[in-house]
């Protein structure tokens, strides 16, 4: 092996030993410094990030779904079991800890394999989550659905709720985590945005595609209209030209095609994987005995 | 290297060199990416800003007492760690307790860990200058860089969307153009020209016009 020079040809001047260990010592005492910082940091915020994380979901189910009262909510967790060939449901009532879980075992094909009322708390380990779902009945009636996705988008993950109505129609759309550019990307969270997916419904969804081209003027102005009605009653002009527009690609934001592609692909593929899946589970989930 | 010998610059004058004479965005035209992709409204600018100020400041402060341990040799390394902490510990702590704050602004925060800006004052300032002036100099700088991206941020939003601080001007958007990336560019251009003729102006001619990287 040749003898190191340095950059400019010179020969490299022979490293004193000592001032290698110095170095090397000064660089692992100031990480080890920073690991506990950021170790005492995180151990005191992890469980009031998890609270807030929580809260933040508990909002957008219930703003998503517009439950009144006596409403329930079931939370579905989903998990692969790839060894298997599985797919487990494990269901209980939503923001109740305590209560007793019903788990469901399906093959690939959809095929019930496995079935137990009260399963214990915590999930077997090992198994590859795929997002939870919510379903929510109104006096023992189906309400509606929320359903939890994720897509890989410009630069990490973006984790999103879809909400379906009873005909498995598009109801709302609300992103929870995502690290878009701001500015660019980011603009996938605003009302605007989103409002395009509300009304489709799951046969639109599974053919859903991204445009490039202008959003109209009108429809920017029906769906702003609609993003921020309060009421029930979703706005006359939104209305008329959700009827125009139901059938039509998605308009990607200026600059962050990338961005809306993702959620798009994102959503439809949670609405097409829950509408494979349901018929399977909805005679699983019916209230045990009478409804409440 | 002067500045070892030098008595450091009294409070007022550390914080008004950062806001003005060595503004980071105007003068020393550092950091000009961040300054370009978050500035399209004036709000974005404000809370990047303060992000940054906070940082600036806790890590300033933090080479200023640790500058006798560190080794001169790995000195940019260990900057690097430092700002990192920095910036963790303050994404994690708002994302514990100010979630609602945090969904608008987490997204901003993690960037700043490259910000050239904070380590060139570390460098630069930090590490050879105690606590207080250390402090001042960040203060300076933090608050220079806030009011540089906000005031690109108002031209940005007023021009390119129409509106000031969220809240519509006109009907129509002027001039869409200055919203886009290649519009911040010729933001901080415009103003960078601005503000150079302002101070020769002030200074009747004595001074040096912006020059970035002559500080590292």
């Amino acid at each position: 092996m040749s003898e190191l020079v340095h950059i400019d040809g010179a020969p490299r001047p022979k490293a004193d030993p000592k001032v290698i260990a110095g170095i090397a010592m000064n660089l692992a005492l100031v990480c080890a410094v920073s690991a506990i910082v950021l170790g005492g940091v995180y151990v005191g915020t992890e469980r009031y990030q998890r609270m807030a994380r929580l809260e933040g979901e508990r909002t957008a189910v219930g703003a998503l779904l517009q439950l009144g009262p006596g409403s329930e909510v079931t939370e579905v967790e989903q998990y692969l079991d790839a060894a298997k060939n599985e797919v487990l449901y494990r269901a209980r009532e939503y923001g109740n800890e305590a209560a007793p879980v019903r788990a469901r075992v399906f093959s690939l094909s959809g095929e019930l394999r496995g079935s137990n009322d009260d399963a214990g708390a915590e999930p077997p380990a090992g198994l590859e989550p795929l997002g939870r779902m919510f379903v929510a009945r109104e006096n023992g009636a189906l309400a509606g659905f929320v359903l939890e996705g994720e897509s890989r988008g410009y630069k990490n993950r973006i984790r999103f709720f879809v909400a379906l109505d009873s005909s498995l129609a598009v109801q709302g759309v609300r992103v929870l985590e995502h690290e878009e550019d701001p500015g660019l990307g980011a603009e996938i969270a605003t009302p605007v945005f989103r409002a395009q997916f509300t009304g489709r419904t799951p046969d639109e969804i599974a053919a859903i595609g991204v445009t490039r081209d202008p959003m109209p003027e009108d429809w920017h102005a029906a769906l702003a209209a609609y993003a921020s009605s309060t009421g029930a009653e979703a706005p006359a002009e939104w209305r008329t030209l959700v009827q125009r527009e139901r059938g039509k690609p998605i308009y990607a934001i200026t600059g962050a095609t990338i961005s809306s592609r993702a959620l798009t692909r994102g959503v439809k593929g949670a609405v097409d994987h829950f509408r494979r899946r349901w018929s399977l589970l909805a005679p699983q989930l019916e209230p045990a005995g009478a409804a409440k | 290297m002067s500045e070892t010998t030098e008595k450091p610059p009294g409070a007022l004058q550390l914080l008004l060199n950062g806001i003005f004479s060595e503004n980071p965005v105007f003068r020393l035209a550092l950091s000009l990416c961040p300054a370009v992709a978050v500035t399209t409204t004036v709000a974005n600018g404000f809370i990047l800003g303060v992000a940054v100020l906070a940082v600036q400041v806790l890590s300033s402060l933090t080479v200023a007492i640790a500058r006798g341990v560190i080794h001169p040799r790995v000195r940019i390394p260990v900057y690097t760690i430092i700002i990192a902490v920095w910036v963790s510990a303050i994404d994690m702590t708002l994302a514990a307790f100010v979630p609602a704050l945090y969904a608008q602004v987490g997204l901003y925060i993690k960037l700043i860990v490259a910000f050239a800006i904070i380590i060139s004052r570390l460098e630069v300032f930090a590490s050879r200058q105690p606590l207080v002036p250390s402090f001042w100099d960040a203060m300076g700088m933090g608050l220079g860089f806030m009011l540089a991206l906000m005031v690109i941020g108002a031209l940005r939003e007023v021009l390119g969307a129409g509106a000031f601080f969220g809240i519509p001007l006109f009907k129509t958007k002027p001039l869409l153009f200055f919203a886009l990336p290649a519009g911040g560019f010729f933001s901080i251009a415009l103003l960078m020209a601005f503000f150079n003729v302002l101070e020769r102006k002030l200074t009747g001619g004595t001074s040096k016009p912006a020059a970035g990287g002559h500080h590292g």
